[in-house]
This record gives structure tokens, sequence and C-alpha cells, in this order.
């Protein structure tokens, strides 16, 4: 130890965080994952505009359950791909949080997105609605959170 | 708090960023890890098996569709290891930045 340089243990300790920082790139969600919700965030926005209201409304309470069955499991972001797992002190415990305020603030897009649809004269708001922001979901779910994650530091 | 201890085995550049990285996970698979630490097959088996030896690392063999996969792991010991290891460094650079004693006059 006597003769290890202070330039050589902060090279070291340098490797050391970048190697843990690599590793905590890989916290997030499988990419199946976002498919599955842009996936259901279509078909829940076709449900909504074409069949009755109770049909809408079970459909929903339907994927409600289905996504915290998966959440329990995938939400802590240790499992983005099979190759790895995070470990909980690197993944932290706040990605759950933004993965929910996330899909919230599309909840909201979704309703604003359909109410201007909606009040340009266009018939089946709901379902161009739910089309877009399934869109935004299956292709920029992950970079989405990312920049989230980014955010607050999660 | 965890105690310093230099590790002279984990020191090696390679094998630090080998140890760092599965102490950053539960597991670690054999390909994640030679992409990562761009080193070949034979050379990452050889850091490897001479941190199993040491105790440090655990690996196993894991059946995936046709084909096997082999997870790494630290185990206890290493990841004390590291984290002395982590500590000895600190200690080294924070000798070097602090302020000298003052001379007694």
């Amino acid at each position: 130890m006597d003769n290890i340089a202070p330039d050589q243990a902060r090279t070291a300790l340098d490797a050391a965080d970048r190697a843990r920082r690599q590793v905590a790139e890989e916290v997030g969600l499988p990419r199946g994952y976002w498919w599955a919700m842009a996936a259901g965030w279509a078909v829940l926005g076709v449900l909504d505009d074409l069949l009755p209201s109770w049909v809408a409304v079970i459909a929903t309470l339907c994927f409600g359950a289905g996504h915290s069955f998966l959440a329990s499991r995938l939400l802590s972001g240790r499992r983005r791909t099979d190759r790895l797992q995070v470990s909980a002190a690197v993944a932290g415990h706040r990605i759950p949080l933004v993965v929910v305020g996330m899909l919230v603030g599309l909840v909201a897009v979704t309703v604003l997105a359909a109410l201007a649809v909606d009040a340009d004269g266009a018939r089946h708001a709901g379902i161009w609605a739910g089309l877009l922001v399934a869109a935004v979901v299956g292709f920029g779910g992950p970079e989405i959170l990312r920049v989230l994650r980014r955010w607050v530091r999660a | 708090m965890t105690k310093a201890r230099f590790d002279e085995l984990i020191h090696p550049s390679t094998r630090l960023s080998l140890v760092a990285t599965l102490a950053a996970a539960d597991w670690a698979e054999f390909a994640f890890l030679k992409e990562r630490l761009d080193l070949s097959d034979s050379a990452l088996s050889k850091q490897l098996t001479t941190l199993e030896e040491a105790g440090y690392v655990t690996t196993e063999r894991r059946l995936s569709g046709n084909r096997r996969k082999l997870r790494a792991r630290l185990t206890d010991t290493g990841r004390n290891a590291f984290n002395g290891h982590i500590e000895a460094l600190k200690a080294i650079v924070d000798g070097a930045t602090a302020p000298a004693a003052e001379p007694p006059t």
C-alpha cells in the first residue's frame, strides 16, 4: 500500500466509479414493458370510444390490475435486461415513483389531447388521443424515463 | 463503517473494474462483463477464476433456451474486500490532500 501514489489511487477510484455508473445506466424497464403499455393504451382508447362506458371501466380496471402485477416485479428498475440485475443500492428506491408519476402525466396528456381533437371537430377523439400517447410510450418510454430520472436524480 | 484495507488481488485495473461492476449488481452475465470491460473470453475467464479461487466471486451456469449462460456474483467476502480496498484508496488520496501538521515550536 505504501508504494501506491495518490494519483494512482485517484485513478483507481475513478475506474471503480466509472464501472458503478455503467451499471447504473442499466436501470430501467424492459422494452417489452413499454410496448405492452403502449398496446394497452391504444386498446383502452378504442374501447372507451366505441363501446359502452361500463366496458371501458372494466377494461381499465383489468389494465390497472395487470400493471400492478407487473409493477411488483419490474418497477424497481433492476431488471431492464436479462444480462444483469442491478443492486438495490445502485437502483435506489425512487424508480417506482418516477414511473407512476410518468403514467399519471401521460393520462393527463391523453385527456388534453382528446379534448383538443374533439374541439377540432374530429370524430373518435378518444382513439386518436390514445394512439398518440401509445406511440409516445412505445417509442419514447425508456428515453422519457431516463430524462425524468435525471431530473429527480433517481 | 468499513475498515480500510488495501487489497493487492483487487487492485490491478482490469480486476478492479470487474469487481466494481459486480459490486454494483446482484449478478451479471459473462457476456455483459465481457462487453463492458472490453475483454476476450479467455481474459475474462482468467480474471473470474482468480477471483473465484480467492473466494471473492461465485459463478453458476444457467440454462437459457438452448444455451448455457454463465452468471457471476460477488460473495460477501469479495464485497467486504472491495469496500475495504475503496476505503484504503480514499485514505491514500485524503492523506495526500490533507494539510500538513504544523511543526512543534
